[in-house]
Order: C-alpha cells, then structure tokens, then sequence
C-alpha cells in the first residue's frame, strides 16, 4: 500500500509538472530561506558558548552615576585593579584575566611582519576560556613575560607551519618573544578576537602605567570564572562599592555579568539590561517562521486547489473499500515525499547561496553536517512542514463524499472551505507587503543616516596608527609628507576620527557647580592643522596654530559642549581640563563621533602633543589618489620600516557605523522579495487552477459572446480583491511596526505615505501579472474544447 | 439478502418536499438479476445508490444481509463494501494515475489482502478478461469498452456477493454493450452472483431475471423476466 501511494505521488508529481515544480520550489526556496535564517540565528546565539564551562565565566561591567543618583550608563572597561582585587578577595572566584583592547600590533619573524590582533591577557585566561592547543601547555603557557601563544593561521603565516613551539618572534620590534604555545583559530562567533596572546606581565613591563594600580581608569577588560552555582546576585550587592572605598569620589559600580549573556543582551538602561542583539534576533526567527509558513500555505492552496481532480479519485477509492484513515495516510504522505524532496533542494540552495550570504554578512558560517542536532532540527522541521502543509488537504479531501464527488456535483463548493483558501491568499500577501512596506523603511532610514551631515569632510580622509617612529618622527613625517606634495594636509589625533573614543569627567569651568563636575565629555587630543585636516566647521575663534605659542595649552569645544556649559562668550574662558588651565580658542559645529543615529555628546579637543595615536592625512585632490597613496607609503616605509603600512579610510570606517542596520536591511530585502516570490507562485498556481476549474463556465460565457477582457476581469477580480484587502491589513501593521523600529534612532526618518501607497501598486502590479497570465491563457482557449466533454 | 422497507427520499426546499423516491418496498434475493428500469427523473439511479449505501434514504428501513444497514455507522459500511459490493459506473470510474492492473489491485489492498494472493488474483482477472496485455496501460490508453472490461474486473476482484451497476453500458458502442451484459449473465449465472443495475435499454434488461419500473420515486410494476 505505502509503495502504491509513494508510486502515485511520484505519477501525480509528473503529471503536474508545472504545478509540482511551483509547489517544489516554492517550498524548496522558503525552507532555503528558513535554514538559512534559522543558520545565522544560531550562529549569533551560539556567540561566547564555546567554552565547556561557558554559563560560569563572567564579564566585569561598570556602572556609571549619573548626576542626579540615576545610573547613567553601563561601560565594558574596567580599572586594572578589581580583576586581583576579586579574585584575592572572594573564593568563589576561580579565574581572573584582564584583557586588553582588541587593537592591530606589529609581530614579526625576521623580515616578515604583519599586524595582527595581538593581545595581553592574564595567564588565569587560558583556564577561563578552553582553548585548543595544538602544541604546548596549557598551564604554562603564559607564566614567563616572553612567552607568546599563536593562533595556527597566525603560525602559519609567519613561519609557514604550525610546528613552531619554542622558536622566536620580535612583538612591536622592540622585544623578542618565545612560542610557548599555538592554539587551534578561534570559531568566527566568538568576541574575543585575537592572533596571539602574550602574558599581563609583559604588557606591565613594557608599560608603566599599565602596572600603576588605577582605581578610576577604565581601560581593560576583565573576566572571571566562579565556581559552579555561585550566587552571583549576592556577590555583586558585596562587591558594588569596592571602587569607591578606594576612591572617594568615584562614580562608578562594578558588577558581574555572565559573559554568553552579553552578546545577546547587551543593551542597558539605567543600569538594567534591556535587551540588545536578541530584539534583532527574533525579527529574523519571526521572518523564518514567516517565510516558512508563506511556503505551506502556497503547498496547501495548490493541494487543495487541485481537489477537484483527486476528489474523484477520492470517491472512487471509498467505493472500493478505503477508509478515511487511509486515505489521510495517503495524502500525508505524498506531502512529505514532496517536502522531503523540497528539502533536498532546499540544502543544495543553502550550499550554493551560503558563500553570498556570508559574504553580504560578513561572517563566515558553515553548516557542520556532523552536528547531530543539524539532522534532528532538519528533521523536524520537514516532517512538521510535511504534516502541517499536508494536515488541510488531506483532512479536506479525505472527507469528501463519494456519492457527491462521483456525481460531478462540485465538491469544492463548500463555503468554508473557498473562504479558508482565500484566508490564507490573504494572510500569505499581508505578510508579503508588510515585508515590502518594512524594507522601504528601513532602507529609508538608512538613506537618511548616510544623508546626515558628518560635519566634516568625511571623503578622501585617510588615517594611519601611529607606531613605531612615527610618533617621535611626527614632525619630520609632517614636513616630508606636506613636501612631496602627495598630502595637503596632516595632523596627529589621540583616536580615530571614525568612531568615538574616549570620554572623561572633572571638567571645570567658570560658573560650574558640583555636579557639573560629573558630567561626561567626549575627548579627543591633536595638535595643529586639526581643522584644517578634517574639514569640521569651525563656528567661532579658530584652530590651534604655532603663531600663537600659548596654544599648548588652550581647547577647542563643540557647540554642544558650550550649550552644555552654559558658556555665553567661550572664546578666551578658562577651563580646567585634565588638572592644567586651558583656553578656549575655538568653537566647532558637532560632527557625528559616535553612532549617526545618537545624539552627539558634547566634545573637547585638546592640543596635547604626547597624547596620539593615529595619524590623519588628507592626500592632495590634485593628484590621483593611488599616486598619492603610493608616494605616501614609500615615506612612511622610509621613516618607520618596522611596520607595515596600513591606510585606512574613514569613510569607508564611517560606513561600518550603520552595518546592523545595513544587515537588516539587506536581510528584509532579501527575505522580503523572495517572500513575495513564493507567494506569487500561488497566485500562479490558483490563479491556474481557477482558470481550469472554470473552464465551462468561460466556454458558456464565449458561446454567449462574451469578450476577451470581460473574461479576464471576471478571472482576476477575485484575486485582486484578496491582494486589496491584504494591503489594507498590511498597511496598519507595518505603519506600527516600523514606526516602533524608528523610535530606537534618536535621529530618525518618517514613514511616507508616497511610500506604502508605491508598496501597495507594486504589490498589485506583481500580482496583477501573476494572474492576468492565466486569465488570458484561459480566456482565450477555443469554447468548443471546454464543452465538448460534458 | 436486501429488504427495502417503505423507503422515501426528499429534499425539502422552501418548505416543499420534492420526492424522489416514494413508499419503496421490495426484497431481493441472492443469485437475483434485477434490472431497474424508468424514464429520466424516475429515481433509478438514487434507489441504487441506496442500495450501494452512497446516499442514505430519509425514511424506511433497509436491510442488507439481515443487519440495519440505516444505524450502520462508517466504518461498518465500508467494511461491506470491502467485503460485498462492487461497484461500476457508467463513466467506468478508473483511477487515471494507476495502471490496469493497479486499478484492478486497490480493493485487495484496502482489504489487506496478501501480496501473494494479491498477485494470484489480478493474473487470474487479467486472464479472466482477456486484459493480460494491457496491464501496464492507463486507463486514458484504452477503449471505453476495455475500461469498463477493468472497471468490471476490478468490482469482481474483491470477490463480492453483490455487483450494483450504474447504466454499465450508457457510454458504450453497442457491440462492446452486448459483451458487457454476457458477462453480467455469465456471473449471475455461474457464480451465483447477485446483479443489480441501472438501465434504459429493454434489451439490456432482457438479460436479467427481474426488472423494477420505477415511475416518478414508486415502483410501479415487478415483473420476472422469462428467458
């Protein structure tokens, strides 16, 4: 019996090639779609589980007072003193590293050098997070200064081979370390990203003001490992005041927070968590389901618009002896030899689309067919996607009275069951333009953000690190840039001008009180041609410039800063700044720092020639940027040969600054359009099918003398109808939606009507053609044919 | 082995009962050859699906084989069709997505019949009509006649007691209609196998033992055929 009916699906499968491959590819496509959704979500959920003891490792946090007693913010970076202090001090701290910034550092073997991620951690970090050791030891790895541990890509670049332990490397060319240890490559989801590791004690031997215990200087991060089931909540009450019994007039609170958890929940407001990456998250599982049960809802309509036709085969089977049981059996499973088969086509899109969609991403996932729970959840959700696109034709045509069916009276009249199929005509088309209305808005908002001014010339703007001798030879570096004619224009800077940096308090000024005090500025430090360089408007006074000597110790403030200072004349105000009187010498319009959708904090530049770390170039517009670039590369090789020369651009930089959004937006599009792609191959399908079914009632009507277009009209109408009436719930929703999507932006575009009002033609444009196809193919049939039988 | 009791058929529009079927009371016995003759409209056609238990009667009693087939529930009745009618249509009523001998094989299957048995049968169908070679055609490949030929076979398959036949011969050519009748008779005759059908044609209904006039939803004259 089961290799009857499996012999039949496939016949049937064969007879309707048209229909079968609709139904096929549409489902193939939307569970390509849902895997491949479902594969990045996992992705993102799985980010810092890798560690075998993943629930026990925590992430030192900082709470920050604001002004009036509220939490203002929550930071990431710690003082380099309450890692030791917590682990001195509470046994249920197993582990304890502080961990550097993730930054670019010069490694080298011999003449090969490269800058790659390195990064000082405290030899605790190798019991904190499991890495894979390929060669070494695991507990003494970091216990001498010199020691280094690679990562085997890292290995490999440098010597060609992960077989490395004991040879020798030179970090930043000033020291020579030993390979103590090479780790297998960290997974791509983790987010601590690093080439090597080298111990905390030779980050403080090279630095003294690493070593200097710090009670306010939040600069590292810092992890723990607790002992299993400890009372996190307990100890974080105990350990809440530790800065500030150290320092007095310190604001901020430490607490400890499970490090999985940061990923996903990474958003705090008034201290508390308040979601974060997992809002992001649940769009794309949404989207999945979504365009999942689009897919089964098109399977459905196209099974249960083709009941006609098995209706009879249905009566006829009854007649000979089969039971409703038996018949349900027989259509579920020719629904999950269908799906089986979409899956099948389903995997192989996933292989061949996954490279670009990684690519579009930027991550680099892969589907780890070992992974037993890849087969398990594949499984269900093709034997749930099976039964739940089987479950309505099966039930609904098993239940057909033979007696009826074999009579030719209609079966398909039943009310319920033509209203159910266009219930779900429907909700597959709401869904459809709600995508489409969301994908306008976000792309909107995206417009609108790379729209808003920079507030400086954010173009052709070029940065470079600062290492080496680049920081001593800066004025030499200057005079031969600016000479070679390759650059207009160059200054040093304490950070990129690409993302914000760095913020302090203690700012005083004249007329400041207490709490002012608290208040927190964005800093940044240069010394000249800093305006000039850039690009920023400056709205009052002027740069920093060697005709006035006194500018060593004078600022420039943004508008906003002044705002916030209440300063009614800022040129020549004295304000103190990091303990040393400074002059106000200039006041510039705010340019976007930090995030473009954020308000802008308000900023301080300060001249300070010891302070840099990055610099910026403008090469000159009157030559081709490559000849530019390459004249500037020979300079800098010429003064700084350690290093390789890496330019960066800020615009590009600047770019990275809207990826989340860009990734949502590129999702919904993707996702969107092929959701509207699925749901028209229904459309084609039933539209097909409502053509057929009324093949002798178009016969009649022609007989009777009715014309080409009053037949089209009376086939498309009632899918025109169910697309309208789409739109009209569609169009609320999405309104509402969206615009809760636009209140996380402080700057924000709005929902256009111009907009939804296009969505909604394109939709029925889409549509309209889907149809009229089929109505003109029908429409046109020769009337003699579709009488004939009857 | 059926017992018709006073059964009416109706349906009610607007307060109007339209009869089909009125005051029918009959009994037919096994080995019967009964032919159910009438103008359009008589209710032939629904007395017989009566009969095949596919429409239900709105009033009487019918028993078949001495059990109240009216208080039958589903599965009860599809355990009689399985077991002792068979069916052909008019329109022969083929599977189209199953060959000759699939067709032929989807009773014995809901039967749960053995793969063996199963096979023995369908040969001996096949042989039986003379079919052998078109066992692996569709049903759209063939002649009318030759359809109904399979229809026939595959009713005759389940090894019913009973066949009710729906107009077997209204869409045939009257060569293939006599061929069909013959072996109507022939399995009256020689397996004692009870024939109710449908028909218009007196020559048809010549071939039986009894003929049913039904005018209007009531019988109006039982007559025996003398052969």
């Amino acid at each position: 019996m089961f290799k009857l009916n499996f012999i039949i699906a496939l016949r049937n499968l064969w007879k309707n090639k048209t229909a079968s491959l609709i139904n096929i590819s549409g489902l193939a496509i939307g569970l390509a779609s849902c895997l491949l959704l479902l594969l990045y979500v996992s992705y993102e959920w799985n980010f810092d589980k890798q560690a075998k003891d993943a629930k026990d490792i925590y992430r030192v946090l900082v709470k920050f007072d604001g002004t009036n007693g509220e939490i203002r913010g929550v930071g990431y970076s710690t003082p380099n003193t309450i890692g030791p202090a917590l682990k001195e001090t509470y046994s249920s701290v197993k582990a304890m590293s502080r961990l550097d910034d993730e930054q670019p550092r010069l490694i080298a073997n011999g003449r090969k050098s490269f800058k790659k991620t390195g990064r000082f951690a405290d030899a605790d970090i190798l019991k904190i997070f499991d890495y894979h050791f390929i060669a070494g030891d695991q507990k003494t790895a970091l216990d001498a200064p010199n020691n280094v541990i690679l990562t085997a890509s890292m290995a490999k670049m440098l010597f060609g081979t992960t077989d490395v332990l004991n040879k020798s490397v030179r970090f930043e060319d000033k020291v020579n370390l030993k390979i103590t240890g090479v780790i297998e490559d960290l997974p791509e989801n983790t987010s601590i990203k690093l080439d090597y590791l080298m111990p905390w004690t030779l980050f403080e031997g090279m630095y003294e003001w690493v070593k200097r215990p710090m009670w306010t200087n939040n600069n590292w991060s810092t992890f723990v490992k607790m002992a299993p089931s400890s009372d996190i909540e307990s100890l974080n009450h105990r350990i809440k005041g530790i800065i500030k019994e150290h320092v007095s007039d310190a604001t901020s609170s430490p607490f400890l927070y499970q490090f999985s958890k940061l990923h996903l929940y990474g958003k705090f407001t008034g201290g508390e968590n308040t979601g974060g990456r997992i809002e992001q998250l649940r769009l794309f599982m949404g989207l999945a389901i979504g365009i999942l049960l689009i897919a089964c809802i098109n399977f459905m309509n196209m099974a249960t618009a083709k009941s006609e036709k098995r209706a009879k085969e249905v009566g006829i089977k009854k007649t000979i002896g089969a039971t409703r049981g038996s018949l349900i059996s027989q259509f579920l499973i020719e629904s999950l030899v269908l799906t089986l088969g979409s899956a099948v086509m389903a995997i192989v899109l996933v292989e061949v689309f996954l490279p670009l969609f990684n690519n579009l991403l930027g991550i680099k996932m892969g589907i780890n067919y070992a992974n037993p729970y890849l087969w398990i959840s594949l499984i269900a959700i093709v034997i749930s996607t099976g039964i739940i696109a089987g479950s309505y034709p099966a039930f609904y045509l098993s239940s057909f009275n033979p007696l009826q069916v074999l009579k030719k009276r209609n079966p398909g009249r039943k009310f319920w069951s033509v209203s159910l199929r266009q219930v779900l005509v429907v909700v597959q088309f709401s869904f459809a333009v709600i995508l489409i209305i969301s994908t306008a808005v976000i792309y909107k908002q995206i417009q609108y953000l790379k729209d808003r001014p920079v507030g400086y010339e954010v173009n052709d703007l070029v940065e470079l690190a600062q290492d080496g001798q680049l920081e001593g030879k800066f004025e030499l570096l200057k005079q031969r840039l600016l000479q070679s004619g390759a650059v207009s224009s160059i200054c040093q800077l304490s950070g990129t001008m690409s993302n914000n940096n760095s913020n302090f308090w203690g700012l005083e000024w004249p007329g400041s009180t207490e709490t002012d005090r608290h208040m927190v500025f964005n800093q940044l430090s240069t010394t000249y041609d800093f305006a000039k360089t850039t690009g920023i408007k400056v709205v009052e006074g002027r740069d920093f410039s060697r005709q006035f000597p006194s500018d060593t110790a004078a600022v420039m403030l943004s508008q906003s800063a002044v705002k916030v200072m209440n300063l009614v004349h800022p040129i020549g105000t004295i304000v103190k700044y990091q303990g040393n009187d400074c002059t106000v010498v200039g006041v510039f319009e705010d340019f976007i720092w930090g995030a473009p959708f954020e308000k802008e904090e308000p900023l301080i530049v300060a001249f300070n020639k010891y302070w840099s770390g990055y610099v910026t170039m403008r090469p000159n517009p009157a030559h081709p940027m490559s000849e530019n670039l390459a004249v500037m590369e020979k300079i800098i090789k010429d003064i700084n040969p350690a290093y390789p020369v890496e330019f960066k651009f800020i615009d590009q930089l600047y770019g990275e600054k809207i990826k989340s959004q860009k990734i949502l937006g590129l999702l919904s599009n993707v996702f969107g359009g092929l959701a509207i792609f699925i749901s028209c191959l229904g459309l084609f399908g039933l539209a097909a099918y409502s053509a057929e079914q009324r093949t002798k009632e178009i016969g009649v009507r022609k007989v009777l003398g009715a014309s080409l277009s009053s037949l089209m009209q009376l086939l498309s109408l009632n899918f025109l109808k169910m697309v309208a009436l789409a739109i009209i719930i569609a169009i609320p929703v999405a309104n509402y939606v969206m615009n809760n999507w636009l209140k996380t932006f402080v700057f924000h575009t709005t929902i256009s009507w111009v907009m939804i009002i296009l969505a909604a033609l394109a939709t029925i444009a889409i549509a309209m053609i889907t149809v009229s196809y089929q109505a003109y193919k029908a429409a046109k049939a020769n009337p003699v044919d579709a009488l004939k039988y009857e | 082995m059926i017992t018709l009791q006073n059964i009416e058929k109706y349906y009610a529009a607007k307060g109007l009962k339209s009869y089909i079927l009125r005051h029918v009371t009959t009994t037919i016995n096994q080995g019967e050859f009964v032919s159910i003759m009438g103008p359009s409209g008589a209710g032939k056609s629904t007395l017989l699906n009566i009969l095949g238990m596919l429409e239900e009667p709105t009033y009487g009693t019918y028993e078949f084989m001495g059990e109240d087939v009216t208080s039958m529930n589903e599965r009860k009745r599809i355990e009689l069709y399985r077991n002792h009618i068979g069916f052909v249509f008019q329109a022969y009523h083929l599977i189209d997505e199953m060959t000759v001998a699939e067709n032929i094989e989807a009773p014995l299957l809901y039967k749960k019949i053995g793969s063996s048995e199963r096979k023995s049968r369908v040969a001996d169908m096949l042989d039986r009509f003379n079919i052998v070679g078109k066992k692996d055609l569709f049903p759209n490949q063939l002649s009318g006649g030759q359809q109904q030929l399979v229809g026939i076979a595959r009713a005759l398959a389940a090894q019913p007691s009973i066949i009710l036949a729906d107009e077997p011969t209204g869409n045939l050519q009257s060569a293939q209609a006599l061929q069909i009748m013959d072996l109507f008779k022939k399995l009256n005759e020689e397996e004692n196998i009870t024939v109710i059908q449908v028909t218009h044609s007196e020559l048809n209904a010549s071939y039986g033992s009894r003929i049913l006039h039904l005018l209007d939803g009531v019988i109006k004259e039982d007559v025996s055929v003398l052969s």
